[in-house]
């Protein structure tokens, strides 16, 4: 592709980017010009806001990592049976729509929860909830990362530290800790950001009591009309999360450099001890990941027959229809945005910096930044289609990326000596070797595009419900009936997460046999290490 | 006949290729030795259009060919570590060719069943490259690139990546097969011996220049 057709085609993200996302966050810094940008700091009510949405961030970074580290270590070390569906299941929280995950931790540690009715206390109203939340959705991300990380340590770089004295214990600060550095700082940037920027969660959990930054803004435009109060504090929040994602950008430039394919072996465990350790991880786990749905499910069995029934109303029949035609539409857009963003990427490490633009800023500064500027398209059915892509796409360019890179030159080149052009190259050559990363990449983006909250409380028209928004309506309401209908329809949500699941993790095996077995072949052959490690 | 006429080729501010001159005629086989870094590469990447070239020209039975894209030279290259594509099963890799010539697709995968037959690969038809050997692939990557009755056959260390006994059996083995199709061969090599073996005339890279060494 030459520099023309390139910068052709990264006009198409870029200027998606300037009018859907930097235009509309730097209409918000003009509403919050009206106002000094201090008030939040001059402010006790809202510095206390800031501070508790710091707070609840850095204490999830610091749990995740004394939990996600020793769970990693058991994972990349030991060879025991179900390790791969661990392995699997820990993709789970990426899919599940934060709703579903803020009602698994009602359920369990609610007024109503199991928690409660095994007489345990009362945790509404408490931090706990919305940091348990906060768990259940970044300890999978720690764990894989650490996982990862721990897969990549050279086997000979600790085999030669044992021959020297060192013990277990010696070689993980000393060989394991300075390899995996790298990867864990990305993690707790990746979690500080999530947890910073998350919505559904601190909405649903956090109440008025503990409301993040987030949740402030939501409220002041959406119930109090304070615009430039929620311009301010949305400046903070822009600068705070691209601070976030400028430290992610810098740890992840140090990732490629530290993989090896000498990997420590795992091994059987033997022993008690590490019987106990195994089955503590798979505990740790259980009861922060996995409890928070099997509460969900346990519940909407116990609803009945009549509780299913919201299934068959006509609220549910047209919120289902939304969400499936929003998600559909925005996915096909993300789709396109993301080809074209991943291969004006190629050569690009600005463009691969610019992914990160829609996961560095809040979607709830978007959305309240695309009502300031747009508004006459604010109930426009366009403009939150267009909004879901732009917060799906990503994970689409970033799949399609990472897939390209893994993609030797030779094969296209070996093609045209072949007869091929550059289209047919494309058409037969490129596109079926990422198409495991395509659909990898696109179950995301319907991940997110059906799980979408924040945006759609903003840009939503009451007619356009979708089942996110429905559940957030039964929950709002009193009486068991209510909460009951809310179960059910999270049950459906994770129905659909879970296909999204099966289809990422079967792209993924398939993506790692292409690229790995070739990967291997070549290492048989050449008898050099060469490692993929985008799958 | 292939001709090279005054090809020079810069890379990053350093001079690789210097008025490189070069004839071929069809059913010889020129060897061109050079260390790593050298530019023996690159040359082959400019002959098959890969790679733009600085100044020169290369022509084909006198016809110009320097501005022609590498689909239409019909000039096969066959890559140091064989770049066969890993998501078509090897009888597809070996008619990959003969699709892009528009010929129907039944058809095209019975020439290559044919082909793999005459390579000794038939059993392998349908199984997955990366299942193959070193060797296998590599006799994939030549039935692939002989296929499609190539003008000129450009070779880039194609026994680098096998070990020593191996790549002993097979030189004898590809200079056969090669000469029972009677093309302009270019092998590219760091051997010597490798390169006394298949080729019919010796040529070695040195500061960017061709000298004849046999």
């Amino acid at each position: 592709m030459n520099t023309p057709q390139r910068l052709a085609l990264a006009a198409v993200p870029l200027l998606y980017l300037l009018v859907l996302l930097v235009a509309p966050a730097g209409r918000l810094l003009a509403e919050a010009g009206e106002l000094s940008v201090w008030v939040p700091l001059q402010d006790d009510y809202l510095r206390g806001r800031l501070i508790w949405s710091l707070a609840q961030a850095s204490i999830t970074c610091v749990a995740t990592l004394v939990l996600g580290l020793p769970l990693a270590w058991v994972l990349a070390r030991f060879d025991f049976w179900g390790r791969s569906l661990v392995l699997h299941g820990l993709m789970l929280p990426f899919v599940v729509p934060t709703l579903v995950a803020a009602m698994g931790v009602l359920t369990l540690l609610g007024p109503q929860g199991v928690l409660r009715a095994l007489g345990g206390p009362d945790l509404s109203g408490s931090p706990w909830l919305l940091l348990y939340g906060n768990l259940f959705f970044n300890l999978c991300l720690v764990v894989r990362a650490a996982t990862q990380a721990l897969e990549q340590v050279s086997g000979s770089r600790v085999a030669a530290a044992r021959t020297l004295g060192a013990t277990p214990w010696r070689v993980f600060w000393r060989i394991e800790w300075p390899s995996i550095a790298p990867w864990l700082m990305a993690a707790m940037c990746l979690v500080f950001l999530y947890c910073l920027s998350g919505f559904g969660l601190a909405l649903v959990l956090g109440g008025q009591s503990h409301a993040t930054v987030e949740v402030e803004i939501y409220t002041l435009v959406a119930h109090e009309l304070q615009l430039a109060q929620a311009g301010s504090l949305a400046f903070w929040m822009l600068m705070l999360s691209g601070l976030a994602a400028l430290a992610y950008a810098a740890a992840e430039r140090h990732l490629a450099t530290v993989q090896r394919s000498d990997s420590v072996p795992r091994r059987r465990p033997c022993g008690w001890r590490q019987g106990v350790s195994i089955a503590g991880a798979l505990g740790v786990l259980a009861v922060v990941c996995a409890a928070p749905l099997i509460a969900i499910v346990w519940r909407a069995m116990g609803a009945g027959l009549a509780g299913w029934a919201v299934l068959i109303e006509e609220a549910t029949v047209q919120a289902l229809w939304n969400s499936l035609r929003f998600s559909v539409l925005a996915v096909c857009l993300a789709t396109a945005l993301g080809l074209a963003h991943a291969f004006a990427a190629r050569r690009s490490v600005v463009m691969r910096a610019l992914v990160f633009l829609p996961f560095s800023v809040s979607p709830v500064a978007v959305a309240f930044g695309m009502l300031l500027l747009y508004p006459q398209w604010t109930a426009s059915l366009g403009l939150l289609i267009c909004a879901y892509a732009l917060l799906a796409y990503p994970f689409v360019a970033q799949a399609l990326a990472a897939a390209l890179d893994a993609m030797p030159t030779q094969l296209a080149q070996a093609a045209r000596t072949l007869g091929a052009s550059p289209w047919r190259v494309f058409w037969r050559l490129t596109l079926p070797m990422l198409r495991p990363a395509l659909r990898r990449g696109v179950a995301f983006a319907a991940a997110t595009a059906v799980g979408e909250f924040a945006v759609t409380l903003f840009l939503s028209r009451p007619e356009w419900a979708t089942l996110t928004t429905l559940i957030y309506e039964h929950l709002g309401r009193a009486g068991s009936a209510h909460r009951d209908a809310a179960l059910v329809l999270a049950c459906l949500l994770m129905a659909l997460a879970f296909l999204a699941l099966l289809v990422i993790e079967w792209s993924a095996t398939e993506h790692f046999a292409i690229h790995k077995s070739r990967s291997t072949a070549r290492t048989d052959v050449l008898g050099r290490e060469r490692e993929l490690g985008h799958a | 006949m292939l001709e090279l006429d005054g090809v020079c080729k810069d890379w990053q501010a350093r001079v690789l290729l210097r008025d490189v001159n070069l004839c071929i005629a069809p059913g010889e086989t020129v060897a061109i030795l050079g260390p790593s870094g050298s530019g023996k590469s690159t040359l082959l990447k400019i002959v098959a259009g890969l790679e733009p070239m600085d100044a020169g020209r290369i022509r084909f039975d006198g016809h110009d060919i320097t501005r022609l894209p590498p689909e239409q030279r019909r000039f096969a290259l066959m890559f140091q570590d064989f770049a066969l594509f890993p998501h078509l099963d090897v009888r597809d890799n070996v008619a990959f060719g003969l699709i892009e010539q528009r010929i129907n697709g039944k058809l095209a995968r019975a020439q290559a069943s044919a082909m793999l037959e005459r390579f000794g690969l038939q059993a392998f038809a349908r199984a997955r490259v990366t299942q193959l050997s070193g060797g296998e692939q590599q006799r994939v990557a030549l039935a692939r690139a002989l296929i499609t009755q190539p003008r000129v056959l450009l070779l880039d260390e194609p026994f680098s990546a096998l070990d020593a006994a191996l790549r002993t059996q097979l030189r004898e083995d590809f200079r056969q097969r090669i000469a029972a199709f009677n093309m302009a061969t270019v092998l590219v090599t760091h051997d010597e011996n490798e390169a006394r073996a298949m080729g019919t005339r010796g040529l070695r890279v040195v500061d960017g220049r061709l000298d004849a060494l046999w």
